[in-house]
């Protein structure tokens, strides 16, 4: 085959599966983690798989005594806000990493993706290990035919959508990361506000977790978008910003509304519609643009914002639960020297 | 009396004393910590919770004796005094003026240790109350003792554990102690005897160790039918379960630790229970998990060698003893050599680097050096296990049981009564000696009162050792006070010299109590104490501060440092008299008391300059690092940026004069290997560190998505 003849880079002469459903004549080739174009590629996909943990790690059960103590209507919102999530994941595992792939600019994106999409879909099933822990099935059925009846839930998780299905890449990655670093964040103001007071801290150590992954999440579609953006003239740069913060918009009013809904009966509502402009903030940013709220907007309370911090380092005491600080290490042999003694 | 209610708190109340709190872990604009808002918290805490739920009293004769009709407090142990001393002592303690020095200080006291009433709504005494009655109760009488108890409490100079000072005093209460390590012995009485235990201390509140190095390993036989046990795993799972069972009939949290050698034929089994994705059926999630490793192990390691396992079950019909007991290092060449003994063999480096793994995953397990801690240990017997801490060491003995699990014959198990001194308050002393006597003779007063009736083999082994653990703790906090950094060489001096002094005084005050009692521990007679070879390097050479900065810091205090002399005369005292008992000190990781006593945990450097708290009662909070300000940051490197090597050389200087063990955390960021880890076991084996409690890691959000604002996230 001359079109294997060694000179010609290999990049050239084949395409990455994917591509298949464009050229079922070009060659393939395998991924190689031993060439990387993008270090970002390696650095995200090296601290996903660090990060990478199992709902069953968390003594979910532990919480059942401050379950049993909350209010029905705590309950409620509880459960609602955990569906809601759930759906948003599944939307998220199903779909929105996986129509990434055929935009992918290197290679190693493509997995990146993929490892995402598995995590999301962790996340989706996490939410059903805290409802089969403290709740029964009736009251669990209860809450996902709230999820489907729910016309503000149903139009948050179709107004991405419609773009992960549509023909523009780039505004895929802009749904997907208001999607991961807006949409979200409504729903974990409760858990975050639960850690600070000591109610169903167990629960709350497995959003901890969750949210380390979002962290990531969003922040490497919005890198991917900002090199996208690098190949475009200044006038679709300006055609993509104006899209970004209309979207924005529709986003955030159906955020208030649906977030309304739920907290509003506790009266934390003032609270979250504060955290929903932060973390809307937080998704331009990502995508490398100006924020859209002022700083008197966005001020959040401050133990939900030091209790937002993605790193690892709080000191938990491990006898009330696993905390969420543990990563899968690196091994490395030992040298002879290692053991001269 | 007043009971003016305050309104139940939903969840959808924020309060400010949390928010004033958090912003503890924000920089104030100018980029400096804002430590007068956590005092701020503090204060709003009181104003907005703690005075509206307290029930006042007109006087203290009208409270005390409302909290006796009541049921709230024991009556003998106030009757034991004097009416006008109780009075005086209350009035000496309120003289004092104590005041919480930090926001989660007052909430940690108020959530989990003052006697609340039944309904646990609102509460009926306040810190200084709660000293009073400890110093009262274990001073039974003894107006002396308990006079110094309250000096040294009130003043923040000892600190009784959790346990007694939750409990002293209280007519419903749990035990004084909270630490016990069971044996568990190949076979079925043995171990069902050892799961009711669990679930009796459980119920009290305690924490529980079981060893079961002694289990036969899988496959092995049955009534000599082949390939029938089922390994050590299963019974893990038993106790993990029945742990979590007591645990919702008590307020506190049940947690149970399990010890095994790794010379077991089930150690990488016991391992891979904390694997992430370790099968449901065999994954521990809320057991913690120790290693007992001998010298040998590290002599394989280090010549690239097979480290052969043991089949307990044929040790202990070849040589009679337990494999627990046997001494795996003395034998090992001998256990090899002999076809009666099955053995299996893994890599001792994949062992090793399959340990380092799991500390990554989990942080477990805990490491026991077994040589290191026999070496060591001055009483006769072999010890072959720590509890759920690691800073427990001593020795025990098998208890054997009839079908109907009743006792045939009651061996010795143990259980440990601590409680530390604040290192800063204790160098302001203005007699050093004194306050560790006084600490000794408290924990002494808690091993007196002590009767764990439920497990007979723990009650006849305190009965036999009268064993304490005086701990220490606010070590970096006093370092850093004095402007030296932890792990210096000033450090580390410093460490040698306080430690040194503490032992001379906590042995001379078990003399006296041994000579006023006229009655030793059981077993002094074979101990290192009564042929004097536990002296020898006390008074073989002088101990003399290496730094003139250190020399300088004791004499500043007029703290007299014990010479060559002193310790001969101790010597002939105690071969005379003996001590009363068995073990006198033992470092514990001191996690809520250090809060309450405004210190920096343990010996070990902080966590974080504002550390971030999460416990299951407490919810999530900030607390800053005791004796830390804007001007003094330098001094307050965290454990991270410390390194495994200085606070193992920190340990090692304090590891010499304590008779049983020191809790020591290894503190790793996420960029370190398995082979770091490995590195510092290899580093802290060859120090004569003892046991290694958890390895805890750091990652650092990735950059471009931490939180600007945050102190604790930019790792300042």
């Amino acid at each position: 085959m001359t079109d294997t003849i060694p000179g010609r880079p290999i990049t050239e002469i084949s395409v990455t599966p994917p591509s298949y459903r464009h050229d079922p004549a070009a060659r393939l080739r395998p991924i190689n983690w031993n060439r990387i174009t993008d270090e970002k590629d390696l650095e995200v996909w090296n601290r996903l798989t660090a990060n990478f943990w199992l709902p069953e790690k968390v003594p979910l059960s532990n919480d059942i005594q401050a379950w049993q103590r909350m209010t029905p209507e705590e309950r409620t919102l509880t459960m609602r806000v955990f569906t809601g999530l759930t759906m948003l994941d599944t939307v998220q595992a199903t779909v929105g990493e996986i129509c990434q792939i055929q935009d992918a600019r290197t290679d190693h994106e493509e997995a990146v993706y993929t490892n995402i999409a598995f995590m999301q879909s962790v996340h989706a099933r996490s939410y059903s290990s805290v409802f089969s822990t403290l709740t029964s099935t009736a009251e669990i059925d209860d809450a996902y035919r709230w999820a489907v009846g729910n016309e503000l839930l149903q139009e948050r998780c179709k107004k991405v959508l419609a773009h992960y299905y549509g023909d523009e890449p780039l505004k895929r990655k802009v749904a997907s990361t208001l999607l991961s670093s807006l949409l979200l964040y409504a729903g974990f103001y409760l858990p975050l506000h639960f850690s600070v007071h000591a109610t169903l801290t167990n629960t709350a150590d497995m959003i901890r977790l969750i949210l380390r992954d979002k962290a990531v999440h969003g922040y490497y579609s919005g890198y991917k978008y900002q090199r996208g953006l690098e190949k475009l003239d200044a006038a679709g740069r300006q055609e993509m910003q104006d899209f970004t913060f209309a979207l924005l918009e529709e986003l955030y009013e159906l955020e208030l509304a649906y977030s309304g809904e739920l907290y509003e009966p506790l009266g934390l509502m003032e609270d979250v519609a504060v955290f929903v402009r932060y973390n809307a903030n937080k998704a331009l940013m990502n995508l490398g643009y100006p924020t859209r709220f002022t700083a008197e907007e966005t001020e959040v309370n401050p133990e939900i914002l030091a209790a937002l911090s993605p790193g690892a380092d709080e000191n938990h005491d491990f006898f009330s639960g696993s905390g969420s600080s543990y990563v899968i290490g690196k091994a490395e042999d030992t040298s002879d020297d290692d053991w001269a003694f | 009396m007043d009971f003016t209610t305050a309104e139940r708190v939903g969840i959808g109340a924020r309060l400010d004393y949390h928010a004033l709190n958090a912003q503890l872990n924000l920089f104030a604009p100018d980029g400096s910590i804002q430590f007068d808002k956590d005092r701020e918290a503090a204060q709003a805490y009181f104003r907005q919770h703690v005075v509206p739920n307290s029930i006042r009293f007109e006087s203290l004769e009208e409270k005390i004796a409302y909290l006796i009709d009541n049921d709230y407090y024991e009556e003998a142990f106030l009757r034991a005094y004097e009416w006008t001393f109780v009075k005086d002592l209350y009035r000496r303690a309120y003289a004092a003026d104590h005041r919480f020095a930090s926001f989660l200080g007052a909430f940690k006291y108020y959530t989990s240790y003052t006697l609340k009433t039944f309904d646990g709504t609102r509460y009926l005494e306040t810190y200084t109350d709660r000293v009073v009655a400890t110093a009262l109760f274990l001073g039974r009488g003894d107006e002396k003792l308990a006079t110094g108890l309250v000096d040294e409490i009130i003043s923040g100079r000892f600190q009784p554990a959790t346990p007694t000072f939750l409990n002293a005093g209280k007519k419903q209460r749990g035990e004084l102690v909270s630490c016990f390590l069971l044996r568990v012995e190949d076979n079925l009485e043995s171990i069902g005897r050892s799961v009711n235990s669990a679930l009796q201390l459980s119920k009290r509140g305690g924490g529980v160790a079981l060893l079961l190095t002694n289990l036969r390993e899988t496959g092995a036989p049955i009534k000599q039918i082949e390939n029938q046990a089922s390994g050590v795993v299963p019974v893990m799972k038993i106790l993990e379960d029945s742990f979590s069972y007591a645990n919702q009939l008590g307020a506190r949290q049940g947690a149970g630790a399990v010890y095994l050698h790794a010379h077991h034929p089930d150690i990488l089994r016991f391992l891979d229970t904390k694997r992430e994705n370790a099968d449901e059926k065999i994954r521990i999630k809320t057991l913690s998990l120790g290693v007992v490793i001998p010298d040998v192990t590290f002599e394989l390691a280090r010549d690239n060698r097979e480290m052969h396992l043991f089949s307990p079950y044929d040790v202990e019909r070849v040589y009679g003893v337990p494999l627990s007991d046997l001494g795996v290092t003395e034998h090992y060449d001998e256990l090899v050599a002999n076809p009666k003994i099955r053995r299996t063999t893994i890599s001792a480096r994949e062992f090793f680097k399959t340990l380092a793994e799991l500390q990554f995953e989990s942080g477990y397990p805990y490491v026991l050096f077994e040589d290191t801690v026999n070496r060591d240990n001055p009483l006769p017997g072999w010890v072959n296990m720590s509890n759920l801490c690691s800073e427990i060491l001593q020795v025990n003995t098998p208890s054997t049981f009839d079908e109907a699990i009743g006792y045939e014959q009651v061996g010795r198990d143990i259980s440990c009564n601590l409680g530390s001194l604040n290192i800063f308050e204790a160098m302001a002393s203005a007699d050093f000696g004194a306050t560790v006597e006084t600490a000794v003779r408290g924990l002494t007063s808690v091993s007196d009162q002590s009767h764990i009736r439920a497990v007979p083999s723990v009650e006849a082994g305190n009965d036999a050792s009268h064993a304490i653990g005086l701990g220490q703790m606010n070590l970096h906090g006093y370092l850093a006070s004095q402007r030296i950094h932890y792990g210096s060489a000033e450090g580390v001096d410093f460490t040698d010299m306080y430690f040194y002094a503490v032992v001379y005084h906590a042995i001379r005050a078990s003399n006296r109590l041994a000579i006023e009692r006229g009655t030793t521990f059981e077993g002094f007679a074979g101990s290192a104490y009564a042929d004097g070879t536990y002296f020898a390097k006390y008074t073989e050479r002088a101990w003399e501060p290496a730094t003139e900065r250190v020399r300088g810091l004791f004499a500043d205090a007029g703290i007299a440092l014990p010479t060559q002399q002193d310790w001969r005369e101790l010597q002939a005292s105690v071969q005379e008299h003996g001590i009363y008992n068995a073990y006198l000190q033992a470092v514990p990781p001191t996690g809520s008391i250090s809060y309450i006593n405004n210190a920096t945990a343990s010996i070990h450097p902080v966590a974080s300059k504002i550390e971030i708290r999460k416990e299951g009662k407490l919810g999530r909070v900030y607390f800053p690092a005791p004796h830390l300000d804007n001007d003094n940051l330098e001094y307050f490197e965290d454990a991270y940026q410390v390194g495994y090597e200085k606070i193992i050389d920190t340990y090692a200087a304090a590891t010499q004069h304590v008779d049983q063990g020191l809790s020591c955390t290894l503190f790793f960021l996420d960029t370190a290997t398995t082979r770091d880890i490995n590195k510092a076991q290899i580093y802290a084996w060859r120090k004569g560190i003892k046991t290694l409690y958890y390895i805890r890691l750091r990652q650092p959000a990735l950059e471009g998505t931490e939180i600007d604002a945050c102190v604790g996230a930019c790792t300042l």
